[in-house]
């Protein structure tokens, strides 16, 4: 009796099991998004981002790249994300400080290029994007920047025939709003992953450094790589690299962000991938040119407080060092990356 | 014997059967339809005894003048509870609800509760921190709301916006934005309400009761913390500034009435 008793009601259990397997894959009958594959380069660590959160597609992609190009997400029409990340400069603006943006305005710092975003904790040289879904609002709201409201960026996507068709095949329905507007632009911002330089073909195997490019990667490591740390070529912390603090910015960095003494004149360690390309340097773009910053590290550091205590000595380099590093920084130039027609306008 | 082993198995058949293809909600969609509600939280924007209406001019404990033009905050994390048998129910925590004096369609905060009595009701002012680092959200969390800062990601979990000849801050206004989910400064107050002396609120299916909140304006400048005009328009980053805001205006709400 017991026993008819189980099996019965494992039947049931069954059953219901079945008819629920059924009823979901009638909804998933209807052909979906085609999935896109993140690929992890050798070498490089677990990314920060969770993609079950936001799962890639073609489709999800396709939206975010248009966006991407999109002069609609400004105020004025004329500054898309893509007048600031241009692509042959790795996605910096190229040869400017700080970029243009609305009504004739400056930014008040260096649009900083745009590749392996998926292993950045937060975004903005002082960190205060906690998450790189919401990065895009920083500059989309920024009076100096883009110029627009949320609201109204949504309005015009709504009125637009094409973005219509594209949320359908991205999301599954026309509903567009700002989360879905983010996700996928955070889907195109992903995607740009830079890890294709000769660095990464002579870590393969497939190609080797001169003689001078490997003495230049020797003395990197030895006195750069604590920071610009492989395979990102950054650690991602927040640092005083003892830049004197410019009277026009005042800008303290990180403590905006914290309010903490101790984060004053901290940026974001950036990645040294594609340096040839995202002059000019630093969280202001002050230096045009890689000898200016040697200069920087070899006599130019000012003690603070928070100086990083890795610069306490400088960083001093014979003229044959310098000519090495310099020759060792331009295999970090992915030249495919930057011309890859994915992410092409 | 029989009844023993099916009764869990039978547990199991219907789990099986309502969870399969349950939606998921990304933190921000408000799962209850208009007609599925028993219980209703409604909030009644006030500055003491009157109706607050936007930009008339009333006065603060310090005697200074003031207009507001917006006023909202979030409500999460809904508890009912039932102080003679302690038994406590939580409504999905993964609600989040703006009330916006500007739109009165905001002020109702429905709900679905297990029916029961309950003479207390619980909440938080805000939005928890995991919601503030879990990236873009839709719904009432929806950046779009203006309750979100873009230039350091947060939300801004109450707002009072404002004229006032007391300020000297430009055109007259007054500004607090009041965010920050972690560390020493985290802003987000629980506020614990008892209904009016003897009244429940009975929840019951097929049926709904409704809580009436005064959420009055004036609460923002005292206690325990003297927030004059005069002395401090403008707090519009987390901080202890911020924090000291957020302990007045966890104050500001009463339960005035319950209709079953």
């Amino acid at each position: 009796m017991k026993k008819t008793g189980v099996t019965i009601t494992g039947l049931v259990v069954l059953i219901a099991l079945c008819v629920n397997i059924n009823s979901c894959r009638k909804s998933d009958a209807r052909k979906g998004p085609s999935s896109l594959t993140f690929n992890i380069p050798a070498g490089f660590p677990a990314p920060a981002y969770d993609f079950t959160s936001n799962p890639l597609t073609q489709e999800g992609f396709n939206l975010g790249k248009k966006l991407f190009y999109d002069g609609r997400l400004s105020k004025d029409g004329n500054f898309p994300c893509g007048s600031c990340h241009q692509q042959f400069a790795a996605f910096a603006t190229f040869d400017h400080d700080l970029s243009h943006g609305f009504n004739d305005q400056f930014t008040t710092r260096n649009a900083p290029g745009l590749y392996n975003l998926a292993w950045h904790k937060a975004m903005h040289w002082d960190g205060g994007i906690n998450h790189i879904e919401n990065q895009p609002l920083a500059p989309i709201t920024a009076p100096n920047e883009m110029a627009e409201d949320i609201t109204n960026v949504i309005s015009k996507l709504k009125a637009d025939e094409e973005y219509k068709r594209m949320f359908v095949a991205a999301f599954g329905d026309d509903e567009i709003n700002s989360q879905r507007m983010l996700k996928s632009l955070t889907q195109f911002m992903l995607m740009l992953v830079s890890a294709d330089s000769k660095y990464d073909r002579v870590k393969k195997g497939t190609a080797t450094f001169t003689a001078a490019e490997q003495s230049g990667y020797v003395i990197f490591q030895s006195k750069c790589a604590s920071c610009h740390k492989e395979p990102l070529f950054t650690d991602l912390s927040y640092r005083n690299n003892g830049l004197v603090i410019s009277n026009f910015l005042q800008d303290f960095g990180r403590m905006r962000i914290t309010n903490k003494k101790e984060d004053s004149l901290k940026f974001k360690v950036p990645s040294l991938r594609n340096i040839e390309l995202t002059f000019p340097y630093m969280h202001d773009g002050r230096f045009y040119t890689i000898d200016q910053v040697l200069n920087h590290y070899a006599t130019g550091v000012q003690n603070s407080a928070t100086l990083d205590p890795l610069l306490q000595n400088r960083i001093a380099l014979s003229t044959t060092e310098r000519l090495n590093m310099r020759a060792f920084l331009k295999t970090l130039t992915d030249s495919s990356f930057v011309k890859d027609s994915r992410f092409a306008e | 014997m029989k009844n023993r082993l099916l009764a869990p198995l039978l547990i199991i058949t219907l789990t099986a059967l309502t969870v399969g293809c349950s939606k998921e909600f990304s933190g921000t969609g408000k799962p209850v339809k208009p007609d599925e509600y028993n219980l209703a939280l409604d909030f009644k924007p006030s500055v003491d005894s009157l109706r607050l209406k936007l930009d008339s001019v009333y006065t603060n404990i310090w005697g200074e003048n003031y207009s507001v033009s917006a006023f909202k905050f979030y409500i999460s994390k809904i508890d009912l509870i039932n102080t003679d048998s302690n038994k406590i129910y939580s409504i999905n925590a993964e609600n989040y609800f703006l009330v916006d004096a500007a739109d009165s369609t905001t002020w109702t905060v429905k709900l679905k509760s297990a029916p029961f009595r309950y003479n207390k009701v619980a909440f938080i002012v805000g939005v928890d921190s995991l919601r503030n680092v879990s990236g873009a959200q839709t719904g009432d969390l929806d950046p779009a709301k203006g309750m979100f800062w873009t230039w350091n990601s947060g939300y801004i979990m109450a707002k009072l916006e404002g004229k006032s000849s007391s300020s000297t801050a430009a055109n007259n206004k007054f500004e607090y934005h009041i965010g920050g989910f972690s560390g020493p400064d985290n802003v987000l107050r629980k506020t614990v309400l008892l209904f009016p002396f003897g009244e429940y609120s009975e929840v019951l299916p097929g049926s709904s009761s409704v809580i009436t909140i005064k959420a009055n304006v004036n609460a923002w400048f005292y206690n325990p913390h003297d927030l004059k005009i005069e002395d401090k328009p403008v707090v519009t980053t987390p901080g202890p500034e911020a924090k000291a805001v957020s302990e007045n205006y966890s104050k500001m709400f009463t339960v005035t009435e319950i209709s079953n």
